[in-house]
């Protein structure tokens, strides 16, 4: 991806655009200080590369204004919880929402061992809830959502080989278990 | 873990129109970093990278093989595990009573808030909230040592108890000692009790100098201990009502107070957990970098890979123990 590249494949980052031109009229800044201030442009890249993964709108880009105010357009910008920088940031509500719902499924998940639901109901429960907290924390703390979904098919490529492993494995075991039991037995026989 | 360095692609258009030089950069090193705008801008963009863009996508990319790897270096595990329970469920059930669920519980609701304070660390870091990144890092710091303390605390009470893999198994407490097990099932409790003094028939003549737990296996038992009193499989029926006697632990040899091969189970135990505790112990270390990282000021829109990837590889920390704590906890 070369970012060089001219805005003109920007489909929808007009506003940004303008905030771009505002930045780009300001010399290079130095140092810590700089690297706040192009904050604006940065956005605009981020823009392109997130525009179709992003599930949030963005009503919020225009209130962004160019140059030397980067720092707190940033705030403001970023107190909505959207697309910033190199990467989607997440606004601090779902980010508790989150973590919320984490804790009460372990609440839940706990509370269910107490109810018997057979012999591999309460497994099948506990499992269940463990997946969906486990897709809680990936698609939200892990940034899964807006990130490249490049990263999530890698993700899920792991998640795929580990099915494989662990059925083909219990499958086998299912079916040589009574050449197991019947070994035992015959060595329990003889003694 | 990659460690990419960036800050900025944004110079890279303040610079408008980008001279011919800045395409050669890379062919001449850092020492000529000045000359470009871009690379001048970002004292964290690494050289071989050409915009701060391309670093995070190139760290990120990175970071998701490694944690890829992580999950299936976890599954070996995962694997040992479902075959052993599949093959010994009553295994599990007489084990997990020996665990407390409430420290268990806790650890997760610990590691859940740290997961919260790392991916608002990766926030802070976005938007260079220097001070409330830091006190991100360190509240997630505090989360990790609660947690091995907990693990601490765990750990320690089951070497106490001879609650140990392979030949260490030697259980001080009997299950129907257990308060968690008397709960549940105060008449299997009784009858566990009063069968396991056949257990210890079985066990004197083989070994006399052997404390009342007996030796770790029951395979090897002598000829005479066979022709003691079996209970038939109706007697057993409150212990196989509590689960805690398997149909594969109904030959002659076993105990009856104890499955066969229990202590397998803390094999599978002491290796799942220790191995996730070693991983949070590495994560302290990397959030201890990225707290001095952080107090330099490195972080901002432009740079915050690091403290991004570090979270990620927290989240799967996470996600593991997420799965970890039913299946050794929280057995029915």
């Amino acid at each position: 991806m070369s970012e060089d590249k001219p805005v003109a494949d920007k489909p929808e980052a007009e506003p940004a655009e303008a905030a771009e031109t505002a930045a780009s009229s300001s010399p290079p800044p130095p140092s810590h200080d700089g690297s706040v201030r192009t904050t604006e442009t940065t956005a605009t890249k981020e823009e392109r590369s997130h525009l179709e993964l992003s599930a949030e709108p963005k009503p919020d880009e225009p209130k962004r204004n160019g140059g030397a105010h980067g720092a707190a357009a940033a705030h403001t910008h970023d107190a909505h919880g959207h697309d910033h920088g190199l990467a989607h940031t997440m606004p601090i509500p779902l980010l508790f929402g989150v973590l919320v719902a984490l804790l009460v499924l372990t609440i839940a998940t706990v509370a269910v061992t107490s109810i018997d639901l057979g012999a591999q109901g309460n497994l099948i429960v506990a499992m269940a809830i463990a997946t969906v907290k486990a897709a809680l924390v990936c698609t939200f703390f892990m940034h899964l959502l807006w990130d490249k979904k490049f990263n999530l098919v890698l993700f899920l490529t792991s998640v795929l080989f580990l099915i494989l492993f662990l059925s083909m494995t219990t499958a086998d075991r299912g079916e040589n278990q009574h050449a197991i039991d019947e070994y035992r037995a015959l060595q329990l026989g003889v003694k | 873990m990659a460690e990419p360095s960036t800050e900025t692609q944004a110079a890279a258009k303040a610079a408008a129109p980008p001279p011919a030089h800045v395409h050669g950069h890379d062919d001449h090193g850092h020492g000529h970093e000045a000359h470009d705008p871009i690379h001048a801008a970002n004292p964290h963009l690494a050289h071989h990278f050409d915009t701060p863009q391309q670093q995070f996508d190139a760290g990120k990319l990175g970071i998701w093989l490694f944690l890829l790897t992580e999950v299936l270096f976890f599954a070996g595990l995962f694997c040992a595990y479902t075959v052993y329970r599949a093959m010994h469920p009553e295994v599990f059930v007489y084990a997990h009573y020996f665990l407390d669920t409430k420290l268990g519980a806790l650890n997760t609701c610990v590691l859940l808030i740290s997961s919260l304070t790392a991916a608002w660390a990766v926030r802070n870091a976005q938007l260079a909230e220097k001070k409330a990144l830091m006190l991100n890092i360190v509240i997630t710091i505090a989360c990790a040592f609660t947690f091995m303390c907990v693990k601490y605390v765990e750990y320690s009470h089951k070497f106490h108890d001879g609650l140990l893999p392979g030949k260490a198994f030697q259980p001080k407490e009997q299950i129907w000692e257990l308060k968690s097990f008397r709960d549940k099932h105060p008449e299997a409790a009784e009858y566990a009790e009063k069968l396991a003094k056949l257990d210890e028939k079985k066990t004197e003549p083989a070994a006399p100098g052997a404390a009342p737990g007996g030796a770790a296996a029951g395979m090897a038992e002598p000829a005479e201990a066979e022709k003691m009193e079996r209970p038939t499989e109706e007697e057993l029926e409150p212990l196989l009502a509590a689960g805690l006697v398997g149909p594969r632990s109904l030959d002659p040899s076993a105990h009856i107070s104890r499955p066969r091969m229990a202590h397998v189970f803390f094999g599978i135990y002491f290796f799942m957990t220790g191995l996730h505790g070693f991983h949070v112990l590495i994560g302290i270390g990397i959030w201890v970098w990225m707290l001095l990282k952080a107090a330099k000021g490195h972080f901002g829109p432009n740079y915050f890979g690091p403290v991004d990837f570090t979270a990620l590889y927290w989240h799967l920390v996470d996600l593991i123990w997420i799965y970890l704590f039913p299946l050794l906890y929280l057995i029915h």
